[in-house]
């Protein structure tokens, strides 16, 4: 494995930021770190980098124990959330910085310069400072210094979230391009589900400074592994469950679960005489566009459903019957969320 | 993509066991704490260890005989009665100032803002001197009316200190009230408070950290002020005199001593509990707040305006009378024009003021490197270390004047010390003043470094930079004006202060400000001025100068903070 976590912990006095992370990241992969905020996701990236030293586990990156390596001598490339270009040196001196700092001679450095400016499309801006740019320019000109001394890992702390929402789309997609065409080991971090469902090859999903699932996007969203997964990626109901029965309906294989969750847009409508039906009533309707998001009250709780396109005749009040289709239901594990 | 840009190790990326960044930063940090020891605590400790030496041994015998002696209820007291007065007044004086500079739409602030630094810019018994020239025995208001009026003593030392001490309260206060929440003042409006209860409600709570800050500020420079009680107090002794005739009148170093102890006591705590209460205060404005914009309110900005005005003529009378008088031929029986007293036919003649300027240049230069590499090696240290630095560095602003150049005395003046050869040399007048003032100095460099995000830092690092590599590629290009402003801290310091070099000067080490003393003692006050107006002079031209050295490079500091 290309980097191994193992056992990592870290506390910040009585706060336990990472409680024992244990993770392997292959050669050439994108993972992105997902989480609430305080989950513990950018201290983990930290201490990859090396900014944060834990108290216990190692970090092993080609089977060579990094402990001991201090950051500087890491050859990791890392991105921050903004503000981080040197503002008394031009967008060429801070490319040159990590160079220079290596010992690279100057007609080299040039060279190197003269590339990563192209490659990320600001040839002509190699003399401006950084206040000059724009935010989203900024971001690339700290990634390709980051990338210039062509580090070992890429790591990228938040690297949009202080960009506006187009921006952010055009640099996401480039920053994934990037990353494919050098075939450069990155770990992103990031608290946005659809930027890590879009852009990474596996997610790892934090909480409370532990790790909850790791897997690619399909597999968080369709086979969460507790409830906790389960409501953060995408909506869930989660419904209680009586002897594997809910509002009058028992469920095959179910009878030792004591709750079952299934995602808004896998709600059936059924007719009430349907032998599975759940008689339901409307409480809210939304339009959404390309989906109408219904809340019934049901069962002495409430369910979301999602319904393609416009649905009409769906006042307040009115009775609506619906049935969970068995396949669609996720056994859930994790305390209450 | 042919380039391959793929991850190899860098040949440096060796893991080495003894890290040079952590080596570099214990060398620092050791860098840093030793002159802190040499030039700060051993003189301290030095002036504690001589206040117990008596005749017959170590013991309390000093202390007893001053505390049972008929002076010393009475030099307490005057110093306490005094401080306590001035600074009351001071502090509701600055208050409206700062209040009408910062809460009114009254014009003419940017005049009134620089005259009401003036004082920082004179030597520190310039305002003593200039009350005197207008209500002292030969002052121009007691010879052309004929009044008996006798400013000497008790209030000629509040009046002087007051306005010697208004500048500093002034910025404390305006700072506090610079910043406020429109919604606040919005909110209580909307419920119908008044002026006076949103005075009350509002504004008060919102700046009464500042004001306790202030006040326990001016405390401290009104009670271990020298120059202004020694020019004005005739018989009326306070502690900081008090030790200065003790130690040149009497040559009784051990009283001096204990005297000097005995002043440290509440400098130390105002300056304690001062340190206390701002860690306390909390922040008034959120991300979300809007700004207060001062609405004109024509009755208002008039009363404002008038008392802002009344205020900085004072201030300005009172130093602008010391630069007229040392333009006349005596004043104030002759009013004549004359350049006589810029002759300085005294002893050494204008040398001093030389003097003055090289150890001011050299207090600067020392000053700026000293705490600026201090504010960034307390910042990259971890808190075990750090922590101690940084009270070390912050300590002098407790230790007054008078107190650490009588412990310059006793530290240096020892052929035992190996440091011995800098005594009576210009090099320890300029130690002198930058650990006199290393405090704020200091605390200037820290803010600006603190102001730097650490993500510049973090940065640096990842991209393979070592900790001086950092500092001088990346840290100290970016914070250089404040380092020039520090620069001319210590600079203006150096050149006006009194109390801590007066015991470490020689015949051929005079400086400028000790000269001003000397000329007034021994009634000579035309001299004097004109040497006070040449300070000014000096101190006046050098800011300008810098000034436009830093509007030229672009900076975006002010030397005026």
């Amino acid at each position: 494995m290309f980097l191994s976590l193992r056992g990592i912990v870290k506390r910040f006095g009585a706060v336990t930021a990472l409680d024992g992370v244990s993770l392997d990241v292959a050669e050439g992969e994108f993972v992105c770190f997902l989480g609430p905020s305080g989950c513990g996701k950018t201290t983990l990236l930290r201490s990859i980098a090396g900014l944060e030293l834990p108290e216990a586990g190692s970090i092993l990156l080609g089977g060579e124990e990094l402990a001991r390596t201090p950051a500087r001598l890491r050859n990791f490339g890392v991105v921050f959330q903004s503000y981080s270009l040197f503002p008394n040196m031009t967008v060429a001196r801070n490319l040159a910085y990590g160079l220079e700092c290596r010992g690279w001679k100057r007609s080299e450095i040039e060279e190197r310069v003269a590339r990563m400016l192209s490659l990320v499309r600001l040839d002509n801006q190699a003399e401006k400072y950084p206040h000059q740019l724009s935010g989203g320019q900024q971001q690339r000109i700290a990634l390709a210094r980051a990338l210039a001394p062509r580090p070992r890992m890429l790591l990228l702390d938040e690297p949009l979230s202080a960009l506006d929402a187009k921006v952010r789309d055009e640099l996401r997609g480039e920053i994934r391009d990037l990353q494919r065409a050098l075939g450069v080991t990155t770990i992103m971090v990031t608290h946005d589900q659809d930027e890590a469902m879009e852009i990474a090859d596996r997610i790892v999903l934090m909480n409370d400074g532990r790790i909850e699932q790791v897997g690619s996007a399909a597999d968080l969203y369709e086979r969460p592994a507790s409830r906790f997964v389960a409501a953060f990626v995408g909506r869930m109901n989660v419904l209680p469950l009586a002897g594997g029965a809910f509002a009058g309906v028992s469920f095959s294989g179910m009878a030792a679960q004591e709750v079952v969750g299934i995602r808004p847009e896998h709600v059936e409508l059924c007719t009430a005489e349907h032998a599975d039906a759940i008689a339901g009533r409307v409480e809210k309707s939304v339009f959404l566009g390309s989906v109408t998001r219904v809340t019934l009250a049901v069962g002495g709780g409430r369910m979301v459903i999602e319904l393609r396109g416009r649905v009409a005749d769906l006042a307040p009040g009115s009775p609506l019957a619906v049935r969970l289709p068995p396949d669609a239901l996720h056994r859930l594990s994790g305390g209450p969320h | 993509m042919t380039d391959t840009l793929r991850g190899a190790a860098m040949p440096a990326a060796r893991p080495s066991r003894i890290d040079s960044d952590r080596v570099a930063g214990l060398v620092l940090a050791a860098a840093v704490a030793l002159p802190l020891l040499l030039f700060v605590l051993l003189p301290v400790a030095s002036i504690l260890k001589l206040s117990f030496v008596t005749p017959t041994g170590l013991g309390f015998g000093n202390y007893i005989r001053y505390f049972s002696g008929p002076k010393f209820a009475t030099v307490l007291s005057n110093s306490l009665v005094v401080t306590a007065v001035a600074t009351a007044i001071t502090i509701i004086l600055a208050y409206g100032f700062a209040y009408a500079m910062q809460r009114t739409a009254m014009r003419g602030k940017r005049l009134f803002g620089l005259i009401a630094l003036l004082p920082l810019f004179a030597p520190s018994l310039v305002q003593a001197l200039g009350i005197l020239f207008l209500l002292g025995r030969n002052g121009v208001i007691n010879r052309n009316f004929g009044l008996g009026i006798d400013i000497y003593g008790f209030w000629g030392i509040v009046i002087a200190d007051v306005l010697y001490s208004f500048p500093h309260a002034y910025l404390i206060l305006a700072a506090a009230l610079a910043v406020a929440d429109a919604r606040l003042y919005e909110s209580a409006e909307m419920l119908g408070a008044g002026a006076w209860r949103q005075f009350r409600t509002v504004t008060m709570p919102a700046t009464k950290y500042g004001v306790i800050s202030a006040s326990f500020v001016v405390f401290t420079i009104v009670i271990t002020d020298f120059g202004n009680p020694m020019v004005i107090g005739a018989d009326f002794n306070v502690l900081a005199t008090e030790i200065y005739n003790q130690v040149s009148g009497q040559a009784n170093f051990g009283m001096g001593a204990v005297v000097g102890v005995v002043l440290l006591v509440p400098a130390a705590l105002a300056v304690i509990v001062e340190k206390w209460v701002s860690r306390h205060s909390y922040a008034v404005i959120s991300e979300r707040s809007a700004p207060l914009v001062p609405r004109p309110n024509p009755l208002v900005d008039r009363l404002a305006m008038l008392y802002a005005a009344l205020v900085s003529l004072a201030i300005a009378t009172i130093v602008g009378v010391v630069v007229v008088a040392s333009f006349v031929t005596l004043w104030p029986y002759n009013m004549h024009l004359s350049l006589r007293h810029y002759r300085f036919e005294v002893q050494n003649g204008i040398e001093p003021l030389w003097t003055s300027i090289l150890v001011s240049l050299a207090a600067a230069l020392i000053g700026m490197v000293v705490t600026v590499i201090g504010a960034c090696v307390v910042r990259q240290l971890s808190p075990r270390i750090g922590r101690p630095l940084y009270f070390l560095s912050v300590l002098p602003a407790a230790i007054p004047g008078m107190v650490l150049g009588l412990g310059y005395i006793f530290a240096f003046n020892n052929p035992a010390n190996p440091l011995h050869v800098i005594y009576g040399s210009l090099l320890i007048l300029a130690i002198c003043n930058v650990y006199h003032y290393h405090a704020q100095g200091f605390l200037i460099a820290t803010t600006s470094v603190k102001q730097i995000a650490r993500t510049f830092d973090e940065a640096s690092t990842v991209l393979g930079a070592g900790l001086l590599h950092t500092l001088f590629k990346v840290t100290l290009p970016i914070i250089w004006p404040s380092i020039v402003s520090i620069g001319v801290f210590f600079f203006v310091r150096s050149m006006v202060t009194l109390s801590a070099v007066i015991f470490l000067i020689t015949p051929s080490t005079q400086l400028a400000a000790v000269s001003v003393l000397m000329l007034d003692e021994s009634g000579n006050q035309n001299q004097a001025a004109a040497f006070s107006a040449c300070i000014m002079a000096v101190v006046c031209l050098s800011l300008g100068a810098v000034q436009l050295l830093l509007r030229y490079t672009g900076g975006k500091g002010s030397v005026l903070r």
